[in-house]
């Protein structure tokens, strides 16, 4: 009797050869991740090392795309093997697959490119390794991961110390004000989990105007949300003695959002835009008279009594914006935030506008701004919260306080150099986030360091 | 001397007992140090204050319905201002040239039915797609804004579909309207309601206002008007291939049932009378090459049909090659217009709540 093998001689050589780059591929990309500070076994998960590598390359994008695409790749090559090797297998639904690999394919093709060209630009490689990467891709791999010269620009020179440590504070919450204890913001990133933000205390009394300053990914918009329980974080946030978190539903409407952009419908009239604001964020019981009242006192307030009539398109950059803000004020909240509200406006425009938030905060309010241009305007303001990404990109508080004591703290003249002491070396800065974070922590707390 | 540093907006003082505030260190550390500030700003003693888990005073804001109301008048405002109304006389335009093209032969025979009716199909569905395709991912970044204020993201689709609604109601009438004007034959038997007219409206109404409620659909999950442009060709072309107008593999009627596009042509066809009408085409092309086709010793195809002409049984004959073409699907019955009704009813509410499903993930938008 004959003894047939499940498998032909062809078939195995070519999975044994397919086996075989594979894990070639796999070590150099290993080799790669090293270097980069990126755990080595990832290299050796299909789809995940692609897009592990293209955190190396900083095309994320195309990166998250490429695994998602290599990931169906590989199951409808899954199913096309099971279906084709099923009796009266359904020749349409081949196809189907067929036309789906091809496709899928083309699609993986050009990601890749993409990516394999930013590894070189990222290696100070020349473009045509691509070529290589693309046709035999365990050479420049194993190259590329041996070679003691090829290094990521990133990574040439990187502090590898480790970040700052945590204040394990917490401060108790005031009567009338916020507080915030954040142990930690996380978020899911696609297959990773990032710390956006760590060990923030802080509480603000009523009646302050609060600068929220901090360089470019440090957190600024994270922490506010994190504050207003839009998004929320491992924290307990008070508002007035109230768990902000647990009574979300209802504070929402006493927590006002300006969001940067003016993001109101364009070809509505500026009279309806308040007044449907208004609808939604007053209680429903308030009087007629009432509403009409609040509604006549935010157009006299903000200055749009004469263009109630207009289009919001028709408005000026500075009439746009203050309807924005009237549309949050109108509910009266006690919180009031406004990411860069000063955003496209002139130096006179912009100085008026945080006039009249500086009104604001006089009347009992807490207000608390993001801007860029801090400094045209500080004298309006009580305190500052610096944030500043740490060594691991986490955003930290190096600072809370004061206008006057900040720039003492940090030494420096103005709130821009007090930025740009914290920022990154790579984003132009001094790099100092770390210190500052731990100095804070010294200062404020009395150490406490872990 | 007390040693004063101002920090956090307040004054830390060490001679000052705990008072305002304290910040409490050593907790990861296993301290219990408290390092006592005092807070100048505030001026009632805040200290063991208890977290309360419920607000002091419940207030009542707009509910749904009223939201409802708020955000169908921006609508139809933005029907206005925005000149969304060019929809309108779109629709009439489409209507116009699609009855230029298969207007004669519409409700008149098998193939002008069949053909008519996937043309029309095509219409409301393009009106649909048209309709409504960009009008959720062209603001998104307003809903996400309005939603953080307290909208309802129910009420705001509530709106689009009372909104979306009449407008296809208005290009359903206009179309009826045209193919009237162009003298289509719109005489035929009603199969549910008193005028044939009113049962092709409300045929045409279902037709545009799914495949609206497809196009609400994608436009809540796209976040960008080019993307949402991009998807909207894609989907037409699967609607119009699986519309049962082709010949496809048996293997893919499964997919053919989930398109608008079938069900609007099985139910336009059935109101049509379809198998009750003559099969004309046959006829045709033999008279088109009956010359040229010999049938016996001098004899011709077109010997034949000048007979059959001639004793007055050409109707006769069509209409049996009518019956010959007999299909099912598009039987006239009212049975078989209320299931095709009733399938494209299910379809605009699917996909309305699939629609609310998706916005209600509009605060994960990455910034």
């Amino acid at each position: 009797m004959e003894n047939e093998l499940p498998i032909n001689f062809n078939d195995a050589v070519r999975i044994g050869f397919e086996l075989v780059t594979y894990l070639l591929t796999s070590i150099g990309y290993s080799m790669i991740f090293k270097k980069c500070s990126k755990s080595p076994v990832l290299a050796f998960i299909p789809a995940v090392r692609d897009y592990e590598m293209s955190t190396v390359a900083e095309r994320e994008e195309a990166g998250r795309t490429l695994c998602i695409l290599y990931a169906g790749f590989y199951l409808a090559q899954f199913a096309g093997t099971i279906i084709s090797n099923t009796e009266n297998a359904n020749e349409t639904l081949i196809l189907l697959l067929g036309l789906l690999l091809l496709t899928m394919g083309i699609a993986i093709i050009l990601c890749s490119v993409q990516i394999y060209m930013a590894l070189c630009d990222m290696f100070g490689k020349k473009k045509l390794w691509t070529v290589l990467w693309l046709l035999i891709p365990w050479i420049p791999a194993i190259i590329w991961g041996l070679s003691k010269n090829t290094l990521p620009k990133r990574v040439n020179g990187e502090d590898f110390r480790k970040a700052a440590a945590l204040s394990g504070a917490t401060v108790d919450q005031i009567a009338h004000g916020v507080t915030i204890n954040l142990n930690e913001r996380t978020a899911i990133d696609f297959i990773k989990k990032k710390t956006l933000l760590k060990d923030i205390h802080l509480s603000i009394p009523t009646g302050r105007m609060v600068l929220l300053l901090g360089g470019s990914g440090a957190g600024k918009t994270t922490f506010l949300n994190a504050l207003t329980g839009y998004e929320k974080a491992d924290a307990t946030v008070t508002l007035d003695g109230q768990d902000v978190y647990s009574n979300y539903d209802s504070m929402k409407y006493n927590i006002g959002f300006v969001p940067q952009q003016d993001l109101m419908r364009g070809n509505d009239t500026v009279n309806m835009t308040l007044r449907n604001a208004a609808t939604i964020r007053l209680p429903r019981n308030m009087k007629y008279s009432e509403r009409r009242d609040r509604i006549k006192e935010m157009f006299d307030t903000f200055g749009l009594y004469s263009v109630r009539g207009s289009l919001v398109n028709k408005l000026s950059g500075g009439q746009r914006k203050r309807l924005s803000i009237a549309m949050e004020f109108v509910s009266d909240p006690s919180l009031f935030i406004l990411d860069e509200p000063d955003s496209g406006l002139d130096g006179v425009v912009a100085r008026k506008l945080f006039k009249s938030l500086r009104e604001i905060a006089d009347e009992g309010k807490i207000v608390l701004v993001i801007t860029h241009t801090p400094d045209r305007v500080i004298d309006l303001f009580d305190d500052v919260i610096v944030l500043a990404k740490d060594r691991n990109r986490t955003g930290r508080l190096a600072y809370y306080g004061p206008v006057k004591n900040a720039y003492e703290f940090f030494g420096k003249k103005t709130m821009e150099d007090i930025v740009l002491s914290v920022n990154q070396k790579d984003e132009g800065g001094e790099g100092l986030a770390d210190d500052f974070v731990e100095k804070y922590t010294a200062y404020a707390f009395g150490g406490g360091g872990q | 001397m007390a040693e004063e540093k101002e920090l956090n907006g307040i004054t830390e003082d060490a001679n000052t007992p705990v008072s305002d505030q304290s910040v409490n260190t050593g907790e990861a550390s296993g301290e219990s140090s408290v390092v006592a500030i005092q807070n100048t700003s505030t001026t009632e003693p805040s200290q063991n204050i208890k977290i309360s888990q419920a607000p002091k005073k419940t207030l009542r804001y707009t509910g749904r319905i009223g939201q409802t109301f708020v955000y169908l008048g921006k609508l139809f405002r933005m029907f206005i201002f925005q000149s969304d109304w060019k929809v309108i006389p779109m629709a009439a335009l489409i209507a116009g040239l699609v009855s230029m093209a298969i207007g004669s032969g519409l409700f008149v025979s098998q193939e002008g039915t069949l053909q008519g009716a996937f043309a029309l199909a095509c219409v409301c569905i393009w009106n649909g797609f048209f309709n409504s395709i960009q009008v959720i991912c062209r603001e998104r970044p307003i809903i996400k804004r309005e939603h953080r204020a307290g909208m309802h993201i129910s009420s705001y689709v509530a709106a689009h579909l009372i909104y979306q609604m009449i407008i296809c109601i208005a290009q359903s009438l206009i179309t009826i309207l045209v193919l009237n004007v162009t003298q289509v034959k719109l005489n035929l038997d009603p199969l549910i309601f008193k005028d044939f007219r009113m049962d092709l409206a409300v045929t045409m109404f279902l037709i545009t206002y799914s495949a609206d409620t497809l196009a609400l659909l994608v436009s809540s999950i796209v976040h960008s008007t080019t993307t949402a442009m991009t998807v909207m060709p894609f989907l037409l072309i699967v609607q119009l291939v699986f519309a049962g107008f082709f010949s496809l593999p048996e293997s893919l009627n499964g997919v053919s049932d989930l398109m608008i596009s079938k069900w609007g042509v099985q139910c336009l066809c059935a109101i049509g009378n379809y198998n009750d009408q003559p099969a004309v085409v046959i006829w045709n092309k033999l008279v088109s090459s009956g010359n040229k086709i010999e049938v016996g010793p001098g004899l011709t195809m077109m010997d034949i049909l000048h007979e059959v002409e001639e004793l007055g049984l050409r109707d006769e004959v069509l209409a049996q090659l009518g019956k010959a073409n007999y299909n099912a699907k598009y039987e006239s019955t009212t049975a078989n217009v209320y299931k095709s009704w009733g399938i494209l009813v299910l379809f605009v509410v699917v996909f309305s709540f699939v629609t609310v499903a998706f916005l209600e993930f509009i605060d994960k938008d990455k910034r």
